[in-house]
């Protein structure tokens, strides 16, 4: 195997819910490694979105370590686990989150923005420009890039959303149920998208589905019960 | 860089905020133009003030004490220009004939002007006085022969035989009198008989000489001149008994004047002690006017507090359309999380819309403040004279033309504010946005 990007190491999570205390994931390891492919499969209600969100640095485990590269994160100071998410970690969700003000190529451009100042950002804005452009086409939308999210079909907002999660170039893309909201056709067009770009880009994916098809085509499988994983 | 960036778009996208915009507009153009009116108009009863006030006056000068000695050690202090002897006394005038005066003022009058018979009595002595105020050009702005002093050079002369009175031209004018009229000084004054104090009026025959006008009208309501000589006869017995109970004084700088009022106080009551120095007040033009100046100012500190009101209001509609901005884009906070915002950064977005609208409001509300400052009289103009109203009348403010003072100490604070409040009103909903947990919104819907 690849050298590790992201590791999980015995990482729990529980909630709280009044004095009671649910645990979802019961201790998790596991390891994706450069430029591979993950499926994450599991009944509903298993996990796979807390696991996610914890190994996205978006919701702190209760115990066990998330590692980066080999480093782990979640001790570190908010504004670093957030600039690490920015440069080294994309988001794909099942309900797109575009930013409904923002037209196709703004939304993607916006990914640009965030840990630039506005000088920085004001002097490269051409290649910055170019750069979304491109990615829009390279995810299939060679028009519509001034629509808003509200006149795009489901399949291109979720083009957009990749595209967004790729212009600051991170190295893994948690993906949930990526075309969890999609008719079968356009799903098997995204899903072309993401391999293409896991061939052309190197980038890793982790992707939560509920297809076994689908799954079956990716690099390796994992499944979890119950908050562990059991293959 | 995404902070301006959505800011400024999650403004555009709703145009509600425009009525927070507005709203500090409104605020900050009626605290500008309201308050630049006022201090205009401060600055010209000041003006108007110190035109027909010396500079500085002694008062309460004690009996018995020559005025050559208190000149001496008025004109030692090395801020004293000039300064001329007074003698100021309550009086009562009426035309000849009519023993008892009006009764009352009639209805309608402005009571700074003529109505009243009750007056002070300025006995001067016109050479001196000359060099201390504007006296020789107050005489000297009337054509009408009717009214106009014939000898501008010895206004108070004896005319007839009787001591000349100089009354103000509304007076005049509101009487019916004309120079050469006679017209009747009733004054009082109190007498020690026989270890009792009696109040004892005596009335004095006067012609009318002509009439005066400063730029003030109240001080023209309230005095008449007479020469110092008269009064001194008509007081002491002695026209020659070089009393006089207040010295008017010119500065040569009126900067000055606080320390050389507390200088020429101190000398006073050395150069005369023991003999009733202790009565003696020295005293400011402006501190002589603190009543009618601090009428005015204190009107403006509550214009400025009530029109701050507005200010408050149009803060909480900014927070009001800030808040179900943030309640609605509580979607939006998820993702901008995932992509790399800190919840300060998440904070500096909705802040951000409070400060542009602030910015926006404070620039416009300025800029229309100064405008409307510098054209209300313009306007006023055309409204008078194309509808009939007048929104600032002579009658009632004494000024021909509608008078502003900018100040930009003033405009700074005012916009300072605005941009403040906006601040920290947005500051509430955005805290509620950085708080707000960006899991709530990603987990499915
Ligand atoms: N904030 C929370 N508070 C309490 N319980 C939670 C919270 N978030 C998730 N859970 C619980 O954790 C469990 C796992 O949720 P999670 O969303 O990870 O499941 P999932 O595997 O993604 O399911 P699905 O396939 O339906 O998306 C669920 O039982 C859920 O009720
Ligand atoms: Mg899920």
């Amino acid at each position: 195997m690849t050298r590790a990007i992201l590791e999980a190491s015995a990482v729990t999570k529980s909630y709280a819910i009044g004095s009671r205390s649910i645990p979802v994931l019961r201790g998790v390891d596991l390891s994706i490694g450069e430029g591979e492919v993950v499926a994450l499969l599991g009944a509903s209600g298993a996990g796979k979105s807390t696991l996610l969100h914890v190994l996205g640095l978006l919701d702190p485990p209760s115990s066990g370590r998330v590692l980066f590269e080999g480093r782990p994160v979640h001790d570190l100071p908010i504004r670093e686990r957030a600039s690490l998410r920015h440069r080294q970690i994309g988001f794909v969700f099942q309900f797109y989150h575009l930013i409904p003000e923002l037209n196709a190529l703004e939304n993607v451009k916006l990914g640009t923005m965030m840990d630039r100042g506005l000088l920085s950002w004001m002097k490269d804005r051409r290649e910055l420009d170019e750069r979304a452009r491109d990615l829009l086409r390279t995810v299939g939308l060679t028009e519509r890039h001034t629509h808003r999210p509200s006149e795009l079909s489901g399949g291109e907002r979720q083009r957009v959303a990749i595209a967004r999660a790729l212009i600051a170039r991170p190295k893994v893309i948690l993906a949930d149920e990526p075309t969890g909201n999609l008719d079968s056709e356009t799903a098997a067009g995204v899903l072309d998208l993401l391999f293409r770009i896991n061939r052309e880009e190197g980038v890793a994916f982790l992707m939560v589905t509920h297809d076994e098809r689908l799954a079956e085509r990716c690099d390796r499988l994992i499944r979890m019960k119950d908050g562990v994983v059991v293959s | 860089m995404y902070r301006y960036f959505l800011a400024l778009r999650y403004l555009l996208a709703r145009p509600i905020n425009l009525l927070g915009v507005v709203g500090i507009m409104l605020g900050v153009w009626a605290l500008i133009v309201v308050v630049s009116i006022f201090s205009g108009f401060l600055k010209e009863v000041a003006r108007h003030l110190q035109s027909s006030t010396a500079d500085m006056t002694a008062i309460n000068l004690p009996e018995g004490v020559p005025f050559d000695e208190i000149r001496a050690i008025v004109e030692a202090d090395p801020n004293v220009a000039a300064c001329s002897p007074r003698i100021v006394w309550q009086g009562l005038v009426h035309p000849f004939g009519d023993q008892v005066g009006r009764a009352a003022p009639p209805a309608g009058m402005s009571e700074l002007g003529a109505a009243t018979p009750f007056v002070s009595v300025l006995g001067i002595d016109p050479d001196l006085e000359r060099g201390v105020t504007r006296f020789r050009d107050w005489l000297d702005v009337l054509d009408d022969p009717t009214l106009r002093v014939a000898d501008l050079d010895a206004p108070l002369a004896m005319r007839d035989g009787l001591p000349g009175l100089v009354l103000s031209r509304q007076r005049m004018a509101e009487d019916g009198v004309v120079a050469g009229d006679r017209a009747k000084l009733t004054v009082g004054r109190m007498r020690r008989e026989g270890g009792r104090e009696e109040l004892d009026f005596r009335p004095l025959a006067c012609t009318v000489a002509g009439a005066y006008e400063t730029s003030y009208a109240g001080f023209d309501g309230m005095n008449v001149f007479v020469h110092i000589d008269t009064m001194r006869g008509f007081l002491d017995g002695d026209a020659r008994s070089e009393s006089a109970n207040e010295v008017a004084i010119r500065l040569h700088d009126t900067a000055e004047a606080a320390n050389t009022a507390a200088r020429l106080q101190r000398a006073l009551a050395e150069g005369v002690a023991g003999r009733g120095a202790s009565w003696i007040r020295v005293r400011t033009w402006a501190e002589a006017n603190a009543g009618r100046i601090g009428n005015v100012e204190h009107q403006r500190s509550l214009m400025k507090l009530v029109l701050f009101v507005i200010m408050v209001v149009a803060a909480f509609l900014m927070y009001a359309t800030l808040s179900m901005m943030v309640t609605e884009k509580t979607h939006d906070i998820g993702i901008l999380t995932a992509m790399g915002a800190s919840p300060r950064g998440v904070m500096a977005v909705f802040t951000g819309c409070g400060v542009a609208i602030a910015v926006v409001g404070a620039g416009l509300g300025v800029a229309f403040g100064c405008l409307s400052s510098i054209y209300l009289d313009s306007l006023n103009k055309f409204l008078t004279a194309n509808f009939g109203i007048d929104l600032f009348p002579v009658r009632i403010y004494h000024l021909r033309h509608v008078p502003y003072d900018l100040d930009p100490v003033w405009i700074s604070q005012v916009a300072g504010s605005a941009l403040v409040v906006g601040a920290l009103v947005a500051a509430i909903p955005a805290w509620r946005a950085a708080r707000y947990d960006p899991l709530d919104s990603l987990r499915n819907e």
